[in-house]
């Protein structure tokens, strides 16, 4: 079983065809531990399992340069449970790199954080948001 | 292949904090701050200290007796060199980040340099001034999550070169490239892009033209299953085979002959605790060591073999005799204290011993398929070398005690004849600690055995690090030629000569 994090074509999708959310809070992501300042960071938000394992659309989704140590991004969302995950598109090849084990080689973060070895599950990175604004950190890693 | 999930070597210890009740049972782990008084008061821990600055030198040697003009080159040096941070102590000698040295020797002169290596973890805990990443041997509490293996490399174990090529290596992840002359690092190295921090391990083997084989553990993942390497003269890859293993083993290093590769496998089971590799780790005694003898022309058809347990990081020379492959083993008594070697050490105590090992060799029996240990009755041994150019049986060097020893550790060096049971030993000191020499053969000759052994030192008693050069063919007659600095580095593990 090799290490899936994202589904890329999915995500690029999302990326396209994400729509604003009506009546809806801040939710600010801070992504921490940006090792390279090449590439692009991929950032999706799911609110169910099957969004989580790439079976449908992520609710919200942006991309942006990787440009520093450190990166902030917004998405305004309806209370909910969401999670939250980044892959760090190092070489811009459109997905995670990895070795012939399926060893991760370019950066990712899970929303709370999990210490897993492993891509985490829905419920390791869910966390809730109400109609206020909110924000959490993600570690790359 | 069976594995295929992420990093057993540190899935333990990522699995969120550390049971009280395992840190409670560790036998008397001091912090540093207990380590330093009890350094201060038995010199010979000096082996086992935190090296504590980034790098020192190049610094002028004092040389003693006759170095030879003839040899000119650098010995490297590589261990485990820094224990500490933020009053934490590691409690396992492996853990240790990496100190590459270089004993620079030519036109008479000879001089020591010596650099923390710059993996990604050495940086990340510079930066924060405390262990955050998982070891392999103590639990790091809270530890930060990792992308792979590489982020806990500590490039500690042994050094080599591959043509013009200086690598630190260990044994879970990359190769390590150094900077030949500055000893400053370059980076992991990668083979070949799906390659990417797959497990690079420490004891490379050097055909005559240059070409190198390795081998990589899967066995630190979850599951079982051997990488082979070979890089070739000139540094690229050559061939990469996946070997698939009966059940997960365990293994530091190998052996070859001029036919095949010979890889024994110790079985290990992990227990179901939190906690690093090597507390995790059981040996499984009562289970056959599974061998794998593997034709250097077909990499994928290893003969397996099933031989009688035996715990082994290093092996000496190997083989073929009729219908046997034979291979030199250092033998480790009690696989409970190969788990965790000098671990008393470790804690600034004395503990029993020097390391409990003896040299055997394992007959492969080639038309029975069958195995079986030969002792020798040397005990006492570790980090053999030998004459890469013997046809047949090599004379093996090798670290020893001889006579008095005032700290648990070698104080001398013995050139073994096994096949004559002859033992040639010198004895530097009661107070001096002995590490691996290497075989350095003589500029110009060819007849096997003919050369010198250049080996390091730690003399306690005078608060300096040394070299010291012998003939190898009259190791009783003590150095021709010693150089020393006057400051001491941590004991290593593991060198390389690279003539210039």
């Amino acid at each position: 079983m090799k290490m899936q994090l994202m589904f890329p074509a999915m995500l690029v999708t999302a990326l396209v065809g994400a729509a604003p959310l009506a009546q809806a809070g801040e939710l600010t992501v801070s992504i921490t531990n940006v090792r390279t300042d090449k590439g692009t960071l991929l950032v999706s938000v799911t609110n169910t399992e099957a969004g989580w394992n790439n079976q449908e659309k992520p609710v919200a989704a942006t991309k942006l340069a990787a440009t520093g140590k450190d990166a902030v991004v917004h998405f305004t969302l309806p209370a909910g449970s969401y999670a939250v995950q980044v892959m760090h598109d190092e070489n811009d090849n459109g997905k995670l790199d990895t070795n012939f084990m399926g060893i991760p080689a370019e950066g990712y973060g899970f929303s709370n954080n999990p210490q897993v070895m492993r891509k985490a599950n829905f419920s390791e990175a869910k966390f809730d948001i109400g109609d206020a604004a909110s924000s959490i950190v993600i570690n790359l890693r | 292949m069976k594995r295929r999930e992420l990093l057993t070597l540190l899935g333990g210890a990522l699995v969120s904090g550390a049971p009280r009740w395992l840190l409670a049972q560790t036998p008397q782990a001091p912090g540093s701050r207990a380590f330093d008084a009890l350094a201060a008061r038995d010199a010979w821990l000096a082996g086992w200290k935190t090296f504590g600055r980034e790098s020192v030198g190049p610094t002028a040697a004092t040389l003693e007796g006759r170095w030879p003009g003839s040899l000119s080159g650098t010995l490297y040096r590589n261990g485990p060199a820094w224990f500490d941070r933020a009053g934490v102590r590691y409690q396992h000698w492996f853990d240790g980040d990496g100190l590459m040295q270089g004993w620079r020797i030519g036109g008479g002169r000879v001089s020591h340099s010596a650099r923390m290596i710059g993996t990604y973890k050495f940086q990340q805990e510079q930066r924060s001034g405390k262990f955050e990443l998982p070891a392999a041997g103590t639990l790091i509490e809270n530890p930060r999550t990792i992308r792979n293996n590489d982020d806990v490399n500590t490039a500690n174990t042994a050094v080599v070169r591959l043509g013009k090529r200086v690598f630190a290596l260990w044994e879970g992840g990359s190769a390590i490239e150094i900077d030949p002359d500055s000893l400053q690092t370059r980076g992991p190295v990668t083979w070949r892009d799906d390659l990417v921090a797959a497990p690079f391990s420490a004891h490379p083997l050097l055909e005559r033209d240059g070409s190198a084989w390795n081998f990589g553990s899967l066995a630190f993942f979850r599951g079982s299953g051997l990488i082979i390497w070979r890089i070739e003269a000139d540094g690229r890859l050559g061939r990469f085979q996946v070997l698939d293993t009966p059940e997960p083993g365990y293994l530091h290093a190998f052996a070859m002959t001029a036919r095949h590769l010979v890889f024994m496998l110790m079985p290990f089971s992990l227990n179901k605790v939190d906690g690093a590799f090597f507390q995790r780790m059981q040996f499984q005694t009562h289970k056959p060591c599974r061998v794998a003898l593997v034709p250097k022309d077909a990499l994928d058809a290893p003969r397996w073999f099933e031989c009688e347990f035996a715990s082994a990081y290093h092996f000496g020379d190997a083989f073929e005799r009729g219908d046997e492959v034979v291979m030199r083993v250092v033998r480790h008594r009690d696989a409970e204290e190969a788990r965790s070697p000098m671990a008393a050490a470790m804690r600034g105590q004395r503990g029993s011993s020097t390391l409990g090992t003896d040299l055997a060799s394992l007959h492969l029996n080639l038309r029975t398929g069958a195995a079986h240990w030969q002792t020798h009755e040397i005990m006492g041994v570790e980090f053999p070398t030998f004459d890469e150019r013997s046809p047949g049986p090599a004379h093996l060097f090798t670290p020893c005690t001889v006579g008095k020893a005032d700290a648990p550790y070698f104080n001398g060096v013995a050139s073994i004849d096994v096949e004559q049971g002859r033992l040639r030993q010198w004895r530097y000191g009661a107070r001096v600690l002995v590490e691996e020499h290497r075989f350095v053969p003589k500029p110009g000759s060819s007849r096997p055995g003919e050369g010198w052994l250049l080996g390091t030192l730690l003399d306690y008693e005078r608060g300096r690090s040394g070299i010291a050069l012998l003939d190898a063919e009259r190791v009783e007659d003590g150095p021709v030629a010693m150089a020393w600095v006057p400051n001491t580095t941590p004991l290593g593990f593991h060198g390389w000569f690279a003539a210039s």
